[in-house]
């Protein structure tokens, strides 16, 4: 993944936003929707348990 | 429609006519259940913050004792297994540290160095993930080791876990005993978001004085995401406000030209930013907020509901009644040193004065804690249902 890693900036609610994900990906031979849609879902979990630990 | 449905629809009318401003049929009660919940049963604070199953069936057990519309929510604002699991040095709970039957404590430490500011400015939910959680955790202190990756699992499971557990607690509350919840989501204003958690008290003062400009970028950068965490995950049910604990905004934490260039502005653009989408916040504006009445009272209508704590009652009725929803009250000091009689007397008053034409929820100012008196509590209750009839 080191190799892979790219330099962003996440917008408020993602950690590592479905388009850099995207990009990583060699290919999506099924529907997109269904993957992006569940990515998106635990992103913003793991977002919401990183700002947890800052919002006391 | 059971009774308990019917109930529920009653209560939320009652909520939401309020929240709007308008009269309901009766001032809406709202009761948190804070600490004070050891005295009701035979527990102690630790197997309150520690057993969630057994903080949320004595929640359980209260709720049908209280004729409440509103309810703010339970003794546990943290469940620890989830801090444990990281070695967390944020906090000190009941048990680990501390008797078992102490409040919990917060180590407050300058978390974020004066000089990582600009990395934060720049990038800080990767700087709060790669530098700040292993700062403040013993377990997870150095990333990529055994006891990081197993405490990061731990930790995030128990977040998931403590969430289902508590969704499935509040669908309970709801159909078994008719109440509302009162928000959904969180938030914070940006600069405590700083001050609290990342720079510490003295720490923010101290920038307010050296680097001033780092303090306003800072702002800058948090209030976007503070912005999307009030309409995250829960708080997407945009009927309910999200909780917005304010903390150094309380007079005289600052002073009012501080208040005016460092606190506010990040504060009203977030709430801006959330009324845009719909999402109300409950300005939780713990301790005197007096001075700064005129200021908040700019916000766009209805947008908040305004906590009294120890901000003058009278003053806020003036300034802020009618272009927002006011909630409070009730002083918490009251229900620990006053007696039924008083405590009666005091919320037939404040009925009258601020309730009379809508736009009013009764609730105790701050945080019910462990020192109030159960029979403060009823009579809080009995005398809102007496003289809260419109």
């Amino acid at each position: 993944m080191s190799e892979k890693e790219k330099s962003f900036v996440p917008d408020p609610g993602t950690c590592v936003p479905w388009k850099i994900k995207k990009e990583e990906l060699e290919e999506i031979h099924g529907n997109e929707e269904i993957v992006k849609k569940e990515w998106e879902k635990l992103d913003e979990f793991a977002y919401s348990f990183i700002w947890f630990w800052v919002q006391r | 429609m059971n009774e308990k449905e019917k109930l529920y629809q009653e209560r939320l009318e009652r909520y939401t006519i309020a929240m709007e401003c308008g009269k309901p049929d009766k001032v809406p009660i709202c009761l948190g259940i804070g600490e004070w919940v050891v005295k009701y049963t035979d527990t102690n604070l630790q197997e309150v913050f520690y057993d969630l199953n057994k903080s949320n069936s004595i929640v359980d057990e209260m709720l049908s004792d209280f004729d409440v519309d509103i309810f703010g929510g339970g003794p546990c604002l943290w469940w620890p297994p989830m801090f444990d699991a990281m070695g967390s040095k944020l906090y000190k709970f009941p048990g680990i540290g501390l008797d078992e039957n102490s409040t919990f404590q917060y180590n407050e430490e300058e978390y974020m160095k004066a000089e990582d500011y600009d990395d934060f400015i720049a990038n800080p939910t990767e700087w709060l993930a790669t530098n700040f959680l292993p700062r403040i955790s013993d377990e997870f202190a150095e990333p990529g080791s055994y006891r990081a990756t197993v405490a990061l699992i731990k930790s995030a499971a128990a977040f998931a876990m403590q969430a289902g557990t508590m969704a499935a607690a509040w669908e309970k509350w709801t159909r078994e005993h008719g109440v509302v919840g009162q928000t959904a989501g969180m938030t914070k204003a940006p600069f405590d978001t700083l001050g609290d958690a990342l720079r510490s008290m003295k720490g923010i003062l101290l920038d307010l004085r050296r680097r001033p400009e780092k303090v306003l970028a800072a702002c800058e950068a948090i209030t976007p995401h503070n912005i999307k965490q009030g309409v995250s995950g829960p708080g997407a049910d945009k009927r309910f406000p999200c909780f917005a604990p304010l903390h150094r905004g309380a007079y005289p934490f600052l002073n009012p030209h501080q208040w005016e260039k460092y606190y506010w502005p990040s504060l009203k653009a977030t709430i801006e930013g959330l009324w845009a989408q719909g999402k109300r916040m409950l300005f939780y504006a713990e301790g005197d907020w007096t001075p700064y009445l005129e200021k908040i009272a700019e916000l766009p209508e209805k947008s908040i509901i305004f906590q009294i704590d120890n901000t003058d009652a009278k003053k806020a009725k003036e300034i802020l009644g009618g272009r927002f929803c006011l909630q409070g009250g009730v002083p918490t000091t009251l229900l620990t040193y006053g007696t039924p009689e008083e405590v009666k007397e005091h919320v037939k008053r404040t009925i009258d004065e601020l309730a009379c034409d809508g736009g009013f929820i009764l609730n105790p100012g701050g945080v019910v804690m462990g020192d109030a008196k159960k029979e403060n509590i009823y009579a809080m209750i009995e005398a809102a249902r007496e003289y809260g009839v419109y």
